[in-house]
């Protein structure tokens, strides 16, 4: 079994090493320090474990999860209690609360085993992670940064300083700073969990930061389009415009 | 249900006191010549009327003139006004029953109300109806001073949560279970340096547990607090935290609240340090201008995260803390700000300089 340790403490990494040097079939094939680390290790390395801190510099552990993908499982290593981790714990792994025994890392490595000997439908794990991610995401709500994966780097855009998006077949757009990041995700999902005062659909296929717009303009018979500061314009749809007016009001 | 009425207990010892003045305003009739049976058959019913009447209208006019809002004369006048128009209707009403009483058994009843007996039963009723007056009185002010008792209860409750949730708030429990975690590992790798953390440990639980909510101590005696702190920490984040304190030696004398300084280098380290993959600082510096104390604690943050910015959560609830309770101790004169300039984030806190050793000092300080 290849292993991955991600933790930003080095005693932290080193009770782990410690313990699962114990494990004859245990092969720690890397040790990373942050989450951005983390990401770029879990894509090279295609580990079958990964055990991984929530609270981390850069990016969290819920985070690495978002952007390294289902294809890998995953422990969560963490001083957070139970209660913080309810939400989710039926779809991680399992996790492991600070301190822990030899006899509690054992149980999760069996658990491991168990799993990697019966190996679950893509689309399954695929869907647990999903929610995985998204019970994460809901925790905080409104999102503050959208994470981008590109290769083994890592994207991170304050949401502020994205002017729109645009919806593009399975991907959306975001222009931010006179530049453009495509992400796999869907329009609808983004949308809730963007702050419903700062962001707003205009379109079925553009959301746009109400703090970017310079101006709205009509076009031709009964449309409008939002001119925002960067000059780019953006179409407002009939239900989209709707929706700004009820803002003004 | 109002008043008397409100529970069947009162009410039914308000009907028994009721019956008790039936029978008393019978006998008197009795004794003035009326037979036995004509008296009770004509007053017992009358008082029982009155009893409803007065029981329920005498409340309304209670909470119509409440007897700390009105002036005394208004609320003679009102309740005596309402008192005579009571009583008229009520000989009105006897008028009525006596005839009613004369018509239907005419044979056994002899008449009882005269002029005479009606213009008592006028006064009585008048009497009467001030007393239920000042029964309704009596209730609502009692049940005034025990809602009064009840909020200051309530409100003596949520002080002592809100302080037990500040104590609780301020020592984050996984501080001490990630630095169990490291004692964990140290065992095996370094025991010296994981008896030297559980030393650490003990000191830094043994001072915050001694510490009480009311007693101040010395800005000396809590950078020992933070020192425990920090090293503890050190030995978790390795060399990603740096510490260095500026403590002017006037300053060190003065007095603060316990625990103000702690939450502010839980902060710094938590949301600056712990959010950075480079070693940073953080800070203390302390000076006495005069009457004044000035503490500044700043650190480095993480410059591409909102890491130590007082919006990000979890950071902004510890610093009002820090700010309420200043407040709560100094008012005007003590103020707390926090600003991210430069990458490093910045709080601000100034607060009147009082050592134990000065006379105007109300407060008592803890073990120098």
């Amino acid at each position: 079994m290849r292993v991955i340790i991600v933790d930003d403490e080095p005693l932290a990494r080193a009770v782990l090493r410690e313990h699962l040097n114990a494990h004859a079939d245990v092969e720690i094939v890397g040790e990373c320090a942050n989450g951005f680390e983390a990401v770029k290790a879990i894509a090279e390395l295609t580990p079958d474990l990964v055990f991984l801190d929530i609270q981390m510099p850069k990016l969290d552990g819920f985070e690495v999860v978002e952007l390294a993908g289902a294809k890998t499982h995953y422990v969560f290593v963490t001083a957070y209690d139970q209660f913080a981790l309810r939400a989710f714990d039926v779809h991680a792994l399992d996790y492991l609360l600070k301190p822990f025994s030899r006899e509690r890392l054992a149980q999760a490595l069996a658990h491991a085993r168990a799993r990697l000997a019966t190996p679950v439908s893509a689309t399954q794990g695929d869907d647990a992670l999903r929610a995985l991610v998204s019970d994460a995401q809901a925790r905080h709500q409104p999102i503050e940064r959208v994470l981008i994966r590109d290769g083994a780097r890592v994207q991170v855009i304050p949401v502020a300083r994205i002017d729109y998006v645009e919806a593009q077949d399975d991907y959306v757009a975001f222009f931010a700073e006179g530049r453009q990041w495509l992400k796999n995700q869907r329009m609808a999902e983004l949308e809730s969990q963007l702050d419903p005062k700062a962001f707003l659909r205009v379109h079925r296929s553009y959301i746009v930061n109400l703090g970017a717009i310079a101006r709205i303009e009509p076009t031709g018979k009964d449309g409008h389009c939002a001119v925002l500061k960067s000059g780019a314009r953006i179409p407002i749809s009939r239900s989209g415009y709707q929706k700004v007016r009820d803002l003004m009001r | 249900m109002h008043g008397v009425f409100a529970n069947w207990r009162a009410a039914l010892l308000y009907l028994l006191a009721w019956l008790m003045l039936g029978l008393l305003l019978a006998a008197m009739l009795a004794v003035s010549g009326a037979g036995w049976g004509a008296s009770l058959s004509f007053s017992v019913p009358l008082a029982f009327v009155y009893a409803y009447a007065t029981g329920f209208s005498a409340y309304y006019v209670c909470r119509a003139y409440p007897l700390d809002r009105r002036r005394p004369l208004a609320i003679a006048a009102g309740v005596g006004m309402t008192a005579a128009c009571a009583a008229a209707l009520w000989c009105a009403i006897g008028a009525a029953w006596n005839s009613l009483l004369a018509a239907l058994a005419p044979e056994g009843y002899s008449p009882v109300a005269s002029a005479p007996v009606l213009a008592s039963m006028f006064g009585l009723g008048v009497i009467l109806y001030g007393l239920a007056a000042a029964v309704n009185y009596l209730l609502i002010e009692s049940e005034r001073v025990r809602q009064l008792e009840t909020q200051r209860l309530q409100m003596k409750l949520m002080a002592q949560d809100a302080e037990l949730r500040m104590l609780r708030a301020q020592v984050d429990p996984h501080f001490l279970f990630n630095s169990l975690n490291s004692v964990s590992a140290l065992t095996s790798l370094d025991p010296a340096a994981a008896r030297d953390m559980t030393v650490q440990l003990a000191e830094f639980f043994r001072h915050t547990l001694g510490l009480r909510a009311d007693r101040k101590v010395t800005l000396e005696r809590e950078l020992q607090l933070v020192r425990h702190f920090v090293a503890i920490e050190q030995v978790r984040f390795g060399d990603r935290l740096r510490f260095e304190a500026d403590i002017d030696p006037a300053a060190a004398q003065c007095l603060l609240a316990p625990m103000l300084l702690q939450p502010l280098v839980e902060n710094a380290i938590k949301h600056g340090i712990g959010q950075m993959i480079d070693p940073g600082l953080v800070r203390i510096e302390a000076t006495r201008a005069g009457s004044i104390l000035r503490i500044r604690v700043e650190n480095d943050v993480d410059p591409d995260g909102a890491g130590g910015d007082a919006s990000a959560p979890g950071t902004g609830l510890g610093l009002v803390n820090v700010r309420q309770r200043l407040a709560a101790d100094h008012g005007h004169e003590a103020s707390a700000h926090w600003v991210r300039r430069d990458g490093r984030f910045i709080v601000e806190l100034a607060l009147p300089a009082v050592t134990a050793f000065e006379p105007h000092t109300a407060t008592d300080m803890e073990g120098i």
